[in-house]
């Protein structure tokens, strides 16, 4: 359908979570589809239990689909041999404790097979990229959160992997560690690698990734490139220098010439905060629809009235 | 000492495990089938992926990864301190040797105690830590989800268990490694420490492992009939049959491969050692001498072609008396015993009921014929003719109630076998002798509760006295050699040195060789030897040499002037073991008086091996055992949480350990008592064991009914639950002083690893692979 390759190809994909007697608790995900194509970083949004990890899971292979087909890397989700090619960071950073940075990297680095130098290379150079020089002979049980995380992510591309699934990959760390992630996920980009990231950190997805997609209690909400779901319509930016207040009467009144009643130059876009909270605010009032770009604008001066504190999850 | 060592039958066990593996595997095969088509609703595409899934995954098992997996999980039981079991053994090692020690043990005994203890006490530390271990591990690893982030990295599930297994197992061995080696430095000094008052060179000699070679054991009766077990004294636990004393009751014991390389080096030459712990019976209190020194009991080496061929042929009563003219060589004699059987059968067929007859024809088939082909072309004819009787005799037994219309064929065969006796005969007597070489007797000491252990050294060349046939084959070899050499006759008469020859180059003693030469003489007056050109011709009765001396030995015409006898000598390998088979009759030669043995009662003893080989087969055998408790924890918690799988591990090692020999003899029906249900509702109603229950009829069909079928379902347990008992055996063995056999002891322990090992990986795989691995 796309004449770009797709890495992930999802399709009418449900997760029903049951209890050891086979009754239903929850249906994590609900038929839900999408592509994530090569060489783009993808966003999965959505608020706490709305079904990302558990489609991410799904993924893998850790937990079995109720319904629906995966492809992913043009192999079923069930293959093992698929994680050859796949760098993957859990939601919290499950490793061995008693294990220090070295020997994590090295056990997971003889899991792919890596010959002794290459482990030993690609070792060293993923700890001092994540900043744990100075820790890498101490276990991990003596590890701060944020530590935990960066040496999760070093395992995570122990392989260099084409597709790099990040389950929260902020979460834990400091500003500058922060920082250091959206630079590692831009030069994965660069080098022509694929990204999935699930965050709340939007402010972070926004940065870096090519195209998002929303997820609220299981369902697909909304799905398409950031500049597109972010572009205002209605509205044109026009930014300059510094204008005296001759200038700006001038140019307001170029406008009013025009048709144009007032202007607003506080806000030239909406950020991706906003649109989120809009999607999970329609998607609790008009449940079982999914929304296209411009229906989300059109959306805009309503919500900008309404009060938006209400827990969507909740 | 009570076990009996017999030999693994690994064609057997590898057969009955195969089956019983290819039917569980069709069992899960067809109950993932069903699960997955019953949960997806789907055609069953699911199913065949996932099976293909599971077989791709064990095809392409990687050893560097399960290698890795290994290496973790021996890293995590480091780091978690597992083996400050360690230190508890170091505290028991020190303070045991105060309570352990027993001064008044005999120092073998006590020896025995220390070796127990080291290896149990060894076993029973390292039991726990491994049962939990492995119990805990994977489930631990779902829980924390440390798991999650192996199975996204390509690695197989089966990897996974197999990893662990095999690293809880190098774990266990290593913590057994280093105790083993601990323990055998506390033996070997605190050992000699307690034995403080026997002397230095027996400390020493305690501290080795003897190898035994087992026989085959079977009895002779009274009347020197084979049975396979003899007399019971009344001890029904008692695992040793008894022989009656000075009768024709005999133990017999045939050893295999007793070749030059069986002897031991010893001050004078090679030796046989004999190594024999029988047990005393008395119904008298005997002699004085008897009483203080034990009773008299005595080896006789035996090589008997005619009792290899005949001695079941006489089994039944209707051939007994033609059985014993077999055994006794005396087949003109048996073949006129055939003659009278043979119209015996034409006119009063019912002498020979059907069991005498099934009793023939297996003798004939299965030991008669075997043995004269084995002897050689020369009795085919003889042969021959006892597998057609054999034949005729088998038609009658099939004939079951027409018998009658098949006793002429019979009978018949009879006849024409007793054609082929009496002119086989010679030949027969030629080429079947029978050698008994008695050994000098020695006393069976019953006060060491029948555990007084003899050890007898026989040189190669053994010399004895020789019975009458001993005596005629001897004369028989040294005139055709004489004969041969032209030595014997001077003319019509016998030589004039002959008595010098006789006493110098065969070593007969003076009186005797003036015997042999007087009724030589005799003979050649007589005109029953008559000399032509220094060849001897004979009455046609006689035939030759042999037949001969047969005869004027029979009529006591040669018995030995001299009081020890025709003292002769006998190769142990020339003459014996001919065919590689040793052969050891052991009788008692008190009046009234019984010898007790059992099948590992007698043995050959090879040359002793060091202790450090048997103590590390005895290792060898406890760390299968772990690897098997490791096996069966690891599967369990592939499936249910640690808590769940440790009671699980511990349920099936008690119940292997504990009961398994039981289940067995319950299964085969070796254990006194009924059905659960009828003992069960006998005790309720206060019955003893052989009136049955006290019920209508069809309630006791039922109760049968279901007794079977519990029957059926703890045979089914048994082949499931593993033998546990079966790894403490070597324990057995070291402590008593005998290195640790590989075909009754390490190879089943070895293959019953293996036989759980394989499937239980293989299951282990199967539960990881198709859940997913969310802790619930
Ligand atoms: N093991 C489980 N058993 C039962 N229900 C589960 C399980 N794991 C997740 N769920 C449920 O599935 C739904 C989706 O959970 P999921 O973890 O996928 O959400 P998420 O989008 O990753 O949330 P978060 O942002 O908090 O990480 C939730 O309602 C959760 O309660
Ligand atoms: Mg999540």
């Amino acid at each position: 359908m796309s004449e770009q390759e797709n890495v992930i190809e999802i399709r009418n994909l449900s997760k029903v979570y049951r209890d050891f007697w086979g009754r239903k608790k929850v249906q994590a995900v609900k038929s839900l589809s999408l592509d994530v194509r090569k060489g783009e970083v993808f966003g999965l949004l959505g608020p706490n239990g709305s079904g990302k990890t558990t489609t991410i899971k799904m993924l893998l292979g850790l937990l079995f689909p109720t319904s629906g087909e995966i492809s992913i890397l043009g192999k079923k989700a069930s293959d093992v041999a698929k994680n050859e090619r796949i760098g993957y960071l859990p939601e919290e950073s499950y490793l061995y404790r008693f294990l220090n940075a070295d020997e994590t990297l090295d056990f997971y680095g003889r899991l792919f097979n890596l010959s002794n130098e290459d482990r030993v290379r690609r070792a060293d150079e993923l700890i001092k990229m994540v900043g744990l020089n100075n820790a890498r002979r101490r276990q991990l049980k003596e590890y701060s959160k944020g530590m935990t995380r960066r040496i999760g992510l070093a395992q995570a591309l122990i392989n260099d992997p084409e597709l790099v699934l990040l389950d929260e990959p902020t979460s834990g760390l400091d500003p500058i560690g922060t920082r250091e992630m959206k630079d590692l996920i831009l030069n994965l980009k660069e080098q022509g690698k694929t990204v999935v990231l699930c965050s709340h950190q939007l402010a972070d997805v926004q940065d870096v990734s090519d195209r998002i997609a929303v997820l609220f209690q299981g369902e697909l909400k909304l799905m398409g490139d950031v500049d597109q779901l972010l572009e205002l319509r209605e509205e044109t930016e026009i930014r300059t220098g510094n204008l005296s207040d001759a200038a700006i009467a001038e140019v307001e009144e170029v406008l009013k010439k025009h048709g144009m009643s007032s202007s607003d130059i506080k806000k030239p876009r909406v950020d991706l905060e906003e649109l989120f909270l809009r999607t999970v605010r329609e998607s609790g009032e008009r449940p079982g629809r999914r929304f296209t770009a411009e229906e989300m604008a059109a959306t805009q001066t309503k919500g900008d009235s309404e009060e938006t504190t209400e827990d969507p999850a909740s | 000492m009570d076990f009996d060592p017999i030999p693994y039958n690994l064609q057997y066990a590898t057969g009955s495990w195969l089956r019983l593996v290819g039917v569980l595997a069709a069992f899960a095969v067809a109950l993932g089938a069903l699960g997955s088509i019953m949960s997806a609703g789907s055609t069953g595409r699911i199913f065949s992926n996932g099976l293909l899934g599971y077989l791709k995954d064990i095809v392409t098992i990687s050893p560097r990864r399960v290698f890795a997996i290994m290496k973790l999980t021996l890293k995590e039981a480091w780091r978690r301190k597992a083996l400050l079991v360690f230190v508890v053994f170091a505290m028991l090692l020190m303070f045991a040797g105060w309570f352990i020690t027993d001064q008044n043990d005999r120092a073998e005994l006590q020896l025995n105690v220390h070796i127990t203890f080291m290896l149990t006490t060894i076993s029973w530390l390292i039991l726990p830590v491994v049962m939990f271990l492995s119990c805990w591990g994977l489930p631990e690893d779902i829980r924390i989800r440390s798991l999650h982030t192996v199975v996204t990295k390509p690695v197989r599930r089966i990897e996974v268990v197999l990893g662990r297994m095999l690293g809880f197992v190098s774990m266990s061995s290593v913590i057994l490694l280093v105790m083993g080696v601990a323990g055998y430095i506390w033996i070997t000094r605190q050992a000699p420490e307690s034995l403080a008052d026997s002397s230095d060179s027996d400390r020493r000699s305690f501290l080795t492992c003897r190898v035994p070679v087992y026989g085959n054991l079977y009895f002779l009766n009274r009347l020197g009939l084979p049975s396979n077990a003899g007399i019971n004294v009344g001890d029904p636990w008692l695992h040793r049959s008894f022989v009656e004393g000075n009768s024709r009751s005999r133990a017999v014991w045939v050893f295999p491969q007793v070749t030059e390389d069986t002897l031991l080096p010893d001050k004078d030459g090679n030796v046989l050692h004999l190594e024999s712990r029988f047990e005393a019976f008395r119904t008298v209190k005997g002699s004085s001498e008897s009483m203080s020194e034990g009773l008299e009991a005595q080896f006789t080496l035996v090589s008997d072609a005619r009792e290899d061929a005949f001695s079941s042929f006489g089994v039944g009563p209707g051939f007994r008396e033609i059985g014993e003219a077999l055994r006794a060589g005396e087949f003109q004699s048996a073949a006129e015993l055939l003659d009278t059987a043979a119209q015996r059968m034409r006119d009063t067929p019912d002498d020979f009921p059907a069991a005498d007859c099934e009793q023939v024809t297996i003798s004939c088939i299965r030991q008669v014929v075997p043995v004269l082909d084995y002897l050689g072309e020369d009795l085919a004819d003889v042969a021959q003719a006892f597998g057609e009787f054999g034949e005729a005799s088998a038609a009658v037994v099939l004939a079951g109630d027409d018998r009658d219309s098949k006793m002429p064929g019979m009978a018949d065969a009879c006849s024409r076998l007793a054609t082929a006796v009496r002119e086989g005969g010679p030949i027969m007597m030629e080429l079947m002798p029978s050698l008994e070489v008695p050994l000098e007797p020695f006393r069976v000491a019953e006060y060491h509760n029948g555990e007084e252990e003899n050890l007898k050294k026989y040189p190669r060349t053994l010399t004895y006295a020789a019975n009458y046939e001993g005596t005629a084959r001897f004369l028989t070899s040294t005139f055709r050699e004489l004969e041969k050499e032209g030595k014997l006759f001077a003319g019509d008469q016998p030589a004039d040195d002959l008595l010098t020859i006789l006493e110098d180059d065969y070593n007969v003693s003076p009186i005797n060789a003036e015997l042999v030469l007087d009724v030589l003489s005799d003979q050649l007056e007589d005109g029953t030897v008559v000399v032509n050109s220094d060849k001897a011709t004979f009455k046609q009765d006689d035939g030759n040499w042999l037949g001969l001396f047969t005869r004027l030995v029979r009529e006591e015409k040669l018995i030995s002037q001299d009081p020890a006898g025709w003292v002769l000598e006998a190769d142990l390998f020339d003459d014996l073991a001919r065919n590689g088979l040793l052969r050891v009759e052991v009788s008692c030669l008190d009046d009234q008086m019984y010898l007790g043995m059992a099948r590992p009662d007698l043995f050959i003893r090879l040359p002793d091996r060091p202790f450090w080989v048997g103590y590390g087969k005895a290792l060898l055998n406890i760390g299968l055992m772990l690897g098997l408790v490791v096996v069966l924890g690891v599967t369990a918690s592939c499936v249910v949480k640690g808590p769940v799988s440790f009671f699980f591990t511990l349920a099936v090692f008690v119940i292997g350990q504990a009961f398994h020999p039981m289940m067995m003899r319950i299964i085969e029906g070796n254990e006194a008592g009924n059905g659960m249900v009828e003992s069960a509702i006998m005790i309720f109603q206060h019955r003893n064991p052989n009136s049955g229950i006290d019920a209508k009829s069809s309630t006791q069909a039922m109760v049968e009914r279901v007794d079977n079928a519990a029957g059926t379902m703890l045979s089914g347990a048994s082949s499931i639950i593993p033998d546990f008992s079966i790894f403490s055996q070597a324990s057995t063995y070291i402590g008593n002083g005998f290195d640790v056999p590989w075909s009754t002891s390490i190879l089943p322990a070895l293959m019953t690893f293996i036989g759980f090992f394989v499937p239980c990986v293989l299951i282990g795989a199967a539960c990881l692979k198709f859940r997913e691995l969310e802790a619930k």
